[in-house]
């Protein structure tokens, strides 16, 4: 069985990605417009699906948010974290490599920045990290305080044949 | 001994049917959670799309009004000689520093163009800046912008315009009240009686929303933008443009 050391790393991983899910869905609530322009300043989806990614993205946010911070079905959204955070690392760098000079709208906001260029490896870098921290809930989902430990409580029978003693 | 067997053999079929129960139930309360937390992302994406201003019918607070400003251009308002031989569409947010630091230099500049007979300027006013402001002064200044050229024309536009540039409120602070918008509205020479209903009811607020709508598809992503022959310049290029253009 694992160490309960390392359990309690995943229950952190959970709260800090979804932590930063909600706090990312949360900023652009209150502007369902500028979160479909900050889609469109990308300049990477065609038009005609544009709207409904901008309208989608907060929502998805805090659904993956939540049900990481409270631990519920968490491989499959720290999977859907890990593909959002892949997605928005490829946006950012094809926006820096076209010399566009737009604000990531990470955190609401969009459009225009005029010192993008010296943002950008910032928001990759925080992408990455949190993208790494998805990554590590997909292999090891099992966390402490979570609804799946509650819900989908692992059948201890059928684990002992797999168990290896550490 | 063979009792033994059986009796091991009841609790081992007794433990697979325990087994098959909790695997059931685990698919069963899969199944409604993943339902569950769909429907609430799509439910939400609907509503949070329903949210959006963009693109829905003119307010009906407009009474019998349109909703779009008599005297605009598409989204714009054109200043100057139509045969002008330099042409310059300027995007602006009066909530916007760096749109007021552009105005404070290329006022004097515009205006002496427009004036020669060399320059012709569309304004685009947009506004994307409400959360800039303790009291939405960017849409409502649009607005009053729009009721303006509506009731009185371009050149009161333009007065008002300036105006509010030259009064920009800091951004998060109380910006002037629709009472202040609607005494420069005057100032300007648009009359009162016509002006404050269309200013008080926010007439042109969903002209305004596409406006800036329009802005983001001709992918301009900040303001000021001033494009001069198809170039999107930001506000130091474009004040630099436009002072060569008069001198």
């Amino acid at each position: 069985m694992r160490t309960t050391l390392e359990r309690w790393w995943g229950l952190v991983a959970r709260l800090v990605v979804g932590g930063v899910w909600i706090a990312a869905g949360q900023a652009k609530l209150p502007d369902p417009s500028g979160s479909v322009r900050a889609v469109r300043a990308y300049d990477l989806l065609p038009e005609g699906i544009v709207p409904t990614v901008g309208h989608t993205l907060p929502i998805l946010e805090l659904v993956v948010g939540a049900c990481l911070v409270l631990g519920l079905l968490t491989r499959a959204m720290s999977l859907v974290s890990a593909l959002l955070f892949i997605a928005f690392v490829v946006g950012i760098s094809a926006a820096w490599a076209r010399g566009l000079q737009i604000d990531c709208g990470c955190f609401g906001g969009g459009g225009f920045d005029a010192d993008a260029t010296s943002q950008y490896p910032w928001d990759i870098a925080r992408d990455l990290g949190l993208l790494a921290l998805s990554v590590l809930l997909v292999w090891r989902p099992r966390t402490p305080l979570s609804l799946d430990e509650l819900l989908f409580p692992v059948d201890m029978e059928s684990l002992e044949g797999q168990a290896t003693p550490t | 001994m063979s009792k033994d067997s059986r009796s091991n053999r009841d609790k081992a079929a007794a433990l697979r049917a325990a087994r098959a129960r909790t695997a059931r139930r685990r698919r069963w309360r899969l199944a409604g959670v993943l339902t569950i937390v769909l429907a609430v992302t799509v439910g939400g994406a609907i509503w949070y799309a329903g949210q959006d201003p963009t693109g829905q019918r003119t307010a009906s607070s407009g009474g019998a009004h349109s909703g779009v400003p008599s005297g605009a251009d598409g989204y714009g308002v054109v200043i100057g000689q139509p045969d002008a031989p330099t042409s310059a569409v300027i995007y602006e947010d009066f909530q916007c520093p760096v749109c007021k630091a552009f105005e404070d230099a290329g006022a004097q500049p515009i205006d002496v163009g427009i004036a020669r007979g060399e320059l012709r300027v569309e304004y685009r006013i947009v506004s994307f800046l409400d959360a800039a402001s303790a009291n939405q002064y960017s849409s409502r200044a649009a607005n009053a912008a729009a009721a303006v050229l509506d009731t009185a024309g371009v050149e009161a536009f333009k007065e008002f315009h300036d105006t509010l540039f030259a009064n920009q409120p800091a951004e998060g602070t109380l910006g002037p009240d629709n009472g202040q918008l609607i005494a420069w509205a005057v100032d300007s020479g648009a009359d009162a009686a016509a002006v404050s209903q269309l200013i008080q009811d926010g007439t042109f607020d969903q002209w305004v929303v596409d406006a800036t709508d329009a802005m983001s598809k001709d992918g301009v992503n900040g303001t000021p933008t001033i494009v001069i022959d198809g170039r999107k310049l930001g506000a130091g290029a474009g004040l630099q443009r436009l002072q060569e253009t008069v001198r």
